[in-house]
C-alpha cells in the first residue's frame, strides 16, 4: 500500500509537471492594460494552481489503478470488496469545500475592490447599436466619438446603454466586459496602466453583423488625452 | 396498468360490438400509423389556418393573411397534434373518454418482431427506448453536420461560405438540437431501456403515455430542422433565444420557440412516468437503498425536469407572444423588463445542465463497478451527492448573467452556490476513481469511455471553477473559452457517458456484441480529435475571441484551421461507432445473458430480455454492487406462481 502511493505521487508529478509547463510556457491570457484585469489575473493563476492539483491527482490515480490492475478479458475473480471509507469520504468532501469557499472569498475581494470606484472617475457614456459603438463624455461637453480614448492611469466609469439588442462591451487586455441591455443601464470601471491601441469587442450575440462590431480603444497620456479633447471640440 | 397484470391470462376475445378490422387499404388508410399520420397532420395544417383566417375576417383584421400567425397555429401546433392523432398517440383515450368500447389490452402493442414495428406507437418500454436512441442518433449525426458546416466557415476569417443569417442559424441550430434532440432524450431512451428492469418492473408505469413522449420528440426535431426552410432562414438567436434579438428574428424563430415546447412536452411526460415507475413499481426487497446508481441518477433528473422545464417553456411562450401577440413581456418600450427573460430562462436551463449530466454519472457508476469488479466506493454518498447537486441545482442560474447586467448583490451568493456545486460533483469524481483503487479493471470499450469521462468530464469541471468565479467570469464570458467548457461538460461529460451506456447496454439491447476492437479505436480516435477540437478554444478565448461570431482576427487564423480540421476527424471518428452498431446489430455474434458479469437485474434475464422482462418477478435480497463479497446476492428470482402468494 505505501509501495502504490509512493507510485502514485510519482505519476502525479510527471503528470503536473508537463501541465504546469502548458500552463506557464504559453501566455494564456491577454496583456493586461488596467488595474482591474491585474487583480483578476491572481485570481485566475489560484484557480490555475488548484486545477493542476485536481487534475493531476485523479488523472494519476486513473491512469495507476489502470497500468497496476488491469486484467486480461478471461480473469473472472472479483476485487476486493470495499464499500467505502468515512474518513477518506469526510476528506474529500470537506477540502474541496475548504477549497472553493477560498476561491470564493478572494473572487469576492477582487469583485468588490473592481467595483469601488474613486472620487472622480471619467464619465463615458457607451451606446450599443446594431451594429457599431458610439462613446460619449459627458464631462466634456457631451463629445462624441466612435473611438474609445482613454488616459492612461486615470479611472474611468462606463455607462452603458443600447439602443435595440442586448451587446457587450469588451475590451480583452482590460478584463472587464459588460452587456448594454435595452431599457436599464450598467456600469463597469476600468483604470487602464498601458498605454496603446486595443480592441473593443461586442461580446453577445447581436444579430448579422455581430461578429463586426468592433471598434478601437487608444490609451493615451493625459496630454495628448487633452489634446485630442480640444481637437474633437474645435 | 397494462403490463403490471402480465401474470393474467392474456385476453384475446373481444367484446361482441367491438368491429373487426377491415380491408389491408382501409386500414393502412384509417388504421393507426404513418400513413394516417400524415393526412391527419396535413388536416391538422388546414384547420388551423382556416381557424386563423376565419378569426382575422370576423373581426376584420387587415391583412387577413398573417404568415407567422399561420405558421404558428397551423403548421407548428395544429399539425403536429393532428399527427400524433394519426399515428394512433391517443386512439385508446380517445376511445376511453367518449364512453365507445376501447380495444381490451392484447398487448398488441409491445415488443418488436420486425423493423416495422419501431415506426409505430408501441407501448413496450424496451422498443420506445430503441426509438429514442436511434432518433437521437440521428439527429446527433445532423448536428454535427452543422457543426462541421459552420467550423468549415471558421477555418479562416472572414466570410466564405454562407451569409451571416446562415452562420447565425447553423450554429443556434447545432447547440439546440444537441441539447433537446440528443443528449437529453439519448438519456431518457439509455433510462426508457434500464431503468424498468433495473427495477425488476415489467414496463414503465404508464406505457401509453410513453409512447406518446417518444413521437413529441421527432416533432421537436424536425421543427428545429425544418427552420432553414423558412423564409428569411433559422433562428439565428442562439439556443438561448435572448430577447430582444430573438423578436427581431424572421419566421425561423418561431420554429425554434414551438419546438421548445414539444421537446419540453417530451421531457416532463418521461420524467413522470419515470418519478411514478421508480416510486411505485419497485420489485419486492427493492427498497430506495438498493436501487442501482442509474436509478437514483435518474430519480433526481426527473425531479429537476418536472421542476424546471416549465420555465423555458414559459420563457418562449411570451417570447412569441411578443412576437405574434404585440405583448411586450421583454419589449422596454412597453414597459417590459429584459433581463426577465435571462433569469427565466437560465433558471430551466442551468439545471438542465444537470439534466443532460446527472443520468451519465448513474451510467458511469454502472460501468466502472462493474469493470472494476468492486462495490461502488461509498455507494449512499454518491445517492446523496445526487441529491445534494439537485438542490443546489436550483440556486445556481444567474451565474450566466454574471456581465448581463443584473442586481449586484446577485453575483457572490450565486457564486458561491456555483463553486458549492464543486463539492457534490467532486465527491462522485472520488468516488469513482477510489472504485478503481484495487480493483480488476477490465478495459472494455465502455469501460474506456468511461474513464475518459472521469479524466474530461475534471476538465470541464476546472474550467467551469474559472467561470464560477465573477472576476475570471467577466473577462472570459461570452468568449470561446465559455465554448471549450461546455463541449467539455457536455461532449466529454455526457455524450462520453452515452456512448458508455450504448455499448454496455448493447448486448442486452439487441441481443448481439458489437466488436470490441472497433470500439477502442473509436474510443481512441473520438479522445484525441475531441481534445485537438476543443482544447485550443480555451486559449483563442482568453486571449480574445467571442464566441458565435462567423469572423475573427487574424491572430487566431491558425489555430482555428486546426480546431476545424480536428473536429472534421471528430465526425469521422463516429463513422466507426455507426459503422460497429449497424454491423454488429445485424450479423454480430449472439450475446449472453450477462457479458459484463454484472448483479444489476437487468443481466439476470435474456439477451434481449422477454416481452415482459421478467418470468419471474424478483426478489431483491442486497446492493446491486456486491463484487467479491462472498455469497452475496442483489436478487433472486423465483418462479412467478410462487411470487403470487407472497402478500404484497
Amino acid at each position: 500500500m505505501r509501495k502504490a502511493i509512493v507510485h502514485l505521487v510519482a505519476l502525479g508529478v510527471v503528470i503536473a509537471v508537463p501541465v504546469t509547463l502548458v500552463a506557464v510556457r504559453f501566455q494564456w491570457l491577454p496583456t493586461s492594460a488596467s488595474e482591474e484585469f491585474d487583480r483578476i489575473q491572481d485570481v485566475y493563476w489560484f484557480a490555475t494552481v488548484m486545477s493542476i492539483a485536481i487534475f493531476s491527482l485523479v488523472t494519476a490515480v486513473v491512469v495507476y489503478s489502470v497500468w497496476k490492475w488491469r486484467v486480461p478479458r478471461d480473469d473472472d475473480r472479483d476485487g476486493p470488496p470495499i464499500h467505502g471509507n468515512t474518513g477518506l469520504e469526510i476528506a474529500w468532501t470537506a477540502v474541496p469545500a475548504l477549497l472553493v469557499i477560498a476561491l470564493g472569498i478572494v473572487s469576492a475581494v477582487v469583485l468588490s475592490e473592481n467595483g469601488q470606484a474613486g472620487p472622480q472617475p471619467l464619465q463615458v457614456r457607451v451606446i450599443g447599436q446594431q451594429f457599431a459603438w458610439k462613446f460619449t463624455y459627458p464631462d466634456y461637453g457631451d463629445l462624441t466619438s466612435g473611438e474609445l480614448v482613454l488616459p492612461v492611469d486615470r479611472e474611468a466609469k462606463f455607462t452603458m446603454e443600447s439602443v435595440d439588442v442586448i451587446h457587450s462591451f469588451w475590451v480583452p487586455n482590460f478584463g472587464q466586459k459588460m452587456d448594454a441591455v435595452p431599457g436599464i443601464e450598467t456600469t463597469i470601471l476600468v483604470t487602464p496602466t498601458r498605454t496603446g491601441q486595443f480592441a473593443v469587442v461586442c461580446a453577445e450575440l447581436c444579430g448579422l453583423g455581430h461578429a463586426t462590431m468592433r471598434a478601437r480603444a487608444r490609451v493615451v497620456t493625459q496630454q495628448e488625452f487633452d489634446a485630442w479633447v480640444k481637437e474633437k471640440r474645435a | 396498468m397494462t403490463a403490471t397484470h402480465h401474470d393474467e391470462t392474456p385476453v384475446t376475445e373481444y367484446p361482441p360490438h367491438y368491429e373487426p378490422p377491415r380491408g389491408p387499404a382501409w386500414r393502412l388508410v384509417f388504421g393507426p400509423g404513418l400513413v394516417r399520420g400524415v393526412w391527419m397532420g396535413a388536416a391538422g395544417f388546414v384547420l388551423g389556418m382556416l381557424l386563423v383566417l376565419l378569426l382575422r375576417w370576423w373581426w376584420s383584421w387587415d391583412p387577413v393573411w398573417n404568415t407567422e400567425v399561420v405558421l404558428v397555429v397551423g403548421a407548428l401546433t395544429a399539425a403536429p397534434i393532428g399527427f400524433l392523432a394519426g399515428i394512433g398517440a391517443f386512439d385508446y383515450w380517445l376511445y376511453y373518454v367518449s364512453g365507445r368500447p376501447t380495444r381490451p389490452e392484447d398487448h398488441s402493442g409491445h415488443g418488436a418482431t420486425s423493423w416495422k414495428d419501431y415506426f409505430r406507437v408501441n407501448t413496450d418500454h424496451k422498443v420506445i427506448g430503441i426509438q429514442y436512441l436511434v432518433t437521437t442518433f440521428v439527429f446527433f449525426t445532423i448536428g454535427g453536420l452543422m457543426a462541421m458546416l459552420f467550423r468549415a466557415e471558421l477555418a479562416q476569417p472572414g466570410l466564405q461560405f454562407m451569409d451571416s443569417q446562415t452562420y447565425n442559424g447553423l450554429v443556434s441550430a447545432h447547440a439546440t438540437l444537441m441539447i433537446f434532440l440528443f443528449i437529453i432524450p439519448a438519456f431518457a431512451g439509455l433510462a426508457n431501456f434500464a431503468v424498468p428492469l433495473m427495477l425488476g418492473a415489467p414496463d414503465m408505469a404508464f406505457p401509453r403515455l410513453n409512447a406518446l413522449s417518444y413521437w413529441l420528440l421527432p416533432i421537436a426535431g424536425i421543427m428545429f430542422t425544418a427552420s432553414f426552410i423558412a423564409p428569411g432562414g433559422a433562428f439565428g438567436a442562439g439556443w438561448t433565444g435572448y430577447a430582444p434579438l430573438a423578436e427581431g428574428q424572421p419566421l425561423g424563430q418561431t420554429f425554434f420557440n414551438m419546438g421548445v415546447q414539444w421537446a419540453g412536452a417530451s421531457s416532463i411526460l418521461t420524467a413522470l412516468n419515470f418519478l411514478v415507475t421508480i416510486i411505485t413499481m419497485r420489485a419486492p426487497g427493492m427498497t430506495f437503498w438498493r436501487m442501482p446508481l442509474l436509478v437514483w441518477a435518474n430519480f433526481t433528473t426527473s425531479l429537476l425536469v418536472v421542476l424546471a422545464t416549465p420555465f423555458i417553456a414559459g420563457s418562449q411562450f411570451f417570447v412569441l407572444f411578443d412576437r405574434i401577440m404585440h405583448t411586450s413581456f421583454f419589449v422596454p418600450e412597453g414597459g417590459g423588463y429584459v433581463l426577465g427573460y435571462q433569469h427565466i430562462f437560465w433558471f430551466y436551463s442551468h439545471p438542465a445542465v444537470y439534466i443532460m449530466m446527472l443520468p451519465g454519472f448513474g451510467i458511469v457508476s454502472e460501468v466502472i463497478s462493474s469493470m472494476s469488479r468492486k462495490p461502488i466506493f461509498g455507494y449512499r454518498l454518491m445517492a446523496l451527492s445526487l441529491m445534494g447537486i439537485l438542490v443546489l441545482g436550483f440556486s445556481v442560474w444567474a451565474h450566466h448573467m454574471f456581465v448581463a447586467g443584473m442586481a449586484d448583490w446577485l453575483r457572490v451568493p450565486m457564486m458561491i452556490s456555483t463553486l458549492l456545486i464543486a463539492v457534490p460533483t467532486g465527491i462522485k469524481v472520488f468516488s469513482w476513481v477510489a472504485t478503481l483503487w484495487r480493483g480488476r479493471i477490465h478495459l472494455t470499450t465502455p469501460m474506456l469511455f468511461a474513464l475518459g469521462f472521469v479524466t474530461m468530464f475534471v476538465v470541464g469541471g476546472l474550467s467551469g471553477i474559472y467561470l464560477g468565479s465573477v472576476p475570471i467570469d467577466i473577462a472570459a464570458s461570452d468568449t470561446y473559452f465559455v465554448v471549450a467548457h461546455i463541449h467539455y461538460v457536455l461532449f466529454g461529460g455526457s455524450v462520453f457517458t452515452i456512448f458508455a451506456g450504448i455499448y454496455y447496454w448493447f448486448p442486452k439491447m439487441t441481443g448481439r456484441m458489437y466488436d470490441e476492437r472497433l470500439g477502442k479505436w473509436h474510443f481512441w480516435l473520438t479522445f484525441v480529435t475531441f481534445n485537438l477540437t476543443f482544447f485550443p478554444m480555451h486559449y483563442v478565448g482568453l486571449r480574445g475571441m467571442p464566441r458565435r461570431v462567423f469572423d475573427y482576427s487574424e491572430a487566431f487564423g491558425d489555430l482555428n484551421l486546426i480546431i476545424s480540421v480536428a473536429s472534421f476527424g471528430l465526425g469521422a471518428s463516429f463513422v466507426v461507432f455507426v459503422y460497429n452498431v449497424v454491423v454488429s446489430w445485424a450479423r454480430g455474434p449472439v450475446a449472453e445473458a450477462n457479458p459484463w458479469r454484472a448483479q444489476t437485474l437487468e443481466w439476470q434475464v435474456s439477451s434481449p430480455p422477454p416481452v415482459f422482462n421478467f418470468d419471474e418477478i424478483p426478489q431483491v435480497v442486497g446492493g446491486p454492487y456486491e463484487y467479491g463479497v462472498p455469497g452475496a446476492r442483489h436478487a433472486i428470482l423465483r418462479p412467478a406462481r410462487e411470487a403470487q402468494e407472497v402478500p404484497a
